[in-house]
Order: C-alpha cells, then sequence, then structure tokens
C-alpha cells in the first residue's frame, strides 16, 4: 500500500503519462449491472378492457339516460327490465346507442356471473361506442 | 486478490499496447442506460389462467400491478394466493413502489362476479386505475 502511494505521489511529482485511472474495478460493476438488467427485462404486453370510471365532467351530459345491464349469476343478462340472450346484447347495446346517443351505462354485476359473460359485455359496450362504463361494486346482485 | 478479464494492466505486459476498449465501452453504457430505462419491475401474478375474450380490448402499457383470479376464485399477487381482505394493501404498497402503474387483473374466464369486484373495490379503494386483461384474437 505505501509502496503504491510513493509510485503515484512520484508519478504525479514527474507528471507522466502512464498515470492513468484503473478502471477496472468500475467495468466489473457496470457489467453486473448490465447482466441485472437484461435479465430482469421482462418486455410483457398486456391487453385489457378498462374498468376504471374516468372522473367526471362537470357539465351535466345533454342526454341524462342511463342504460342498467344486470348479470345475474344464473348468467341471464337483462337490460332495462329487458332479458336478453348474450349473444343479442352486442345488437341491443348497439341500437339503445343509437336510440340515445348521450346515454351512460351501467354493468351490474351479480355474484355468480362467470368473468367471460362480464368482459362479454364490457366488450359489447364499448364496441358500440360506449366509453366510461359504470361498473359498481359495492352492491352486487344475485 | 480477484482479477477481472478486462484487466490488461497486470502482468508485465506493455499499458501501450492494450486493445482500446473506448468504443465497447460506450456500446456497454448505452445498453445499460436503454434497460435500466425500460425496466418495469412488473410483479408477475404467479398463475396462468385463461383470458376472456375481446374485441376492443387495447394495449396496456404501464399496467404493472398483476392480478391474477383463478377459476375457483383465488385470487393471486406477486406469485403468492392471497386473502381477498389483503388485496387492497398489496395494492397500496404495490402502487406506492410505482406510483405510475395500474392494476391489470387477468381474471380467468370462469371466476366469478364476487371475486371480480371484490378486488375491483379494493383497487377503486387505493384509488389506482383498473383494467380486465382479454385475449384480443
Amino acid at each position: 500500500m505505501a509502496g503504491r502511494v510513493d509510485e503515484l505521489s512520484r508519478m504525479l511529482a514527474e507528471g507522466e503519462e502512464e498515470a492513468e485511472i484503473d478502471l477496472t474495478p468500475m467495468l466489473d460493476v457496470v457489467f453486473i449491472m448490465l447482466i441485472f438488467f437484461i435479465v430482469t427485462a421482462s418486455f410483457l404486453n398486456e391487453v385489457g378492457v378498462d374498468a376504471t370510471r374516468p372522473p367526471s365532467v362537470q357539465t351535466p351530459p345533454t342526454d341524462s339516460k342511463s342504460i342498467a345491464i344486470r348479470i345475474y349469476s344464473s348468467g341471464q343478462i337483462v337490460i332495462d327490465g329487458l332479458s336478453v340472450d348474450p349473444r343479442a346484447v352486442s345488437a341491443h347495446i348497439t341500437r339503445r346507442k343509437a336510440e340515445s346517443p348521450g346515454a351512460t351505462l351501467a354493468v351490474l354485476v351479480g355474484r355468480g356471473a362467470r368473468t367471460e359473460l362480464v368482459v362479454g359485455v364490457i366488450d359489447a359496450a364499448r364496441d358500440s361506442g360506449f366509453r366510461g362504463i359504470a361498473i359498481p361494486v359495492s352492491e352486487l346482485q344475485e | 486478490m480477484r482479477r477481472s478479464i478486462l484487466d490488461n494492466s497486470s502482468g508485465k505486459g506493455d499499458d501501450e499496447e492494450g486493445i482500446n476498449l473506448t468504443p465497447m465501452l460506450d456500446v456497454v453504457f448505452i445498453m445499460l442506460i436503454f434497460f435500466i430505462v425500460t425496466a418495469s419491475f412488473v410483479k408477475e401474478a404467479g398463475i396462468d389462467v385463461s383470458r376472456p375474450h375481446a374485441k376492443t380490448a387495447v394495449s396496456k402499457k404501464n399496467a404493472n400491478i398483476l392480478i391474477a383470479i383463478s377459476a375457483s376464485d383465488e385470487i393471486w399477487m406477486d406469485r403468492r394466493r392471497i386473502d381477498r381482505n389483503a388485496v387492497r394493501g398489496q395494492i397500496e404498497r404495490m402502487h406506492a413502489e410505482n406510483p405510475e402503474g395500474s392494476v391489470l387483473i387477468l381474471a380467468d374466464r370462469d371466476s366469478h362476479g364476487e371475486a371480480l369486484m371484490a378486488v375491483m373495490a379494493a383497487a377503486r379503494q387505493a384509488k389506482v386505475n383498473v383494467s380486465i386483461s382479454a385475449r384480443q384474437d
């Protein structure tokens, strides 16, 4: 250690070109960091449908009509009191959207309703142009 | 003492004959910065689910809190099965670690509304955006 310091001070005194910083430990660290980040990089690409209602705007909608779609545990889908076949949901919602373009939509999910059905209904509503679909989570249907 | 493979200043070889490492170092640093910037630290849910189909599904870039719901309504987060009541705390903790992320629910198509709504309620209470994962094809 003392010899190394002597050597360095001698080099500094003489102003030699060879007095370079040893980069090796830094390089070791950099390589280890590089390998760590390469290994932990995941690059996953997930797709999904939004289930969060965007914050409500202050101005009331021109058409305050609200459409309620209930999905019961039995798999039955009821749109505003009218029982609808799961395959006909999309057509139904599209028609309702055309009738009242400013309407809001709520999906009320039953305790035992299958996720496939829930996502199917949300998808159909989004496909018909509804955005900001309300999904109340506090009170569940039977 | 441990010696690195890059250590060419060891022994009695001349320093002036060493390979010029500067271009390699430039590349290594650029790669390092790239991987640091793109690192997202997603916590995988831990189980594989068969997602429901949705043709309006869109890519969720910043979904880094993954919550899986199995067909038997078990909730999985961070490779652990967790209790329904503990979901909110776990979401809040993970959200605090990475405040830009949002929640993605990987619900099995045979899971039920009760579990799905419980997870959504927890995410809303934690004030984090929620999406439900789907297949697009």
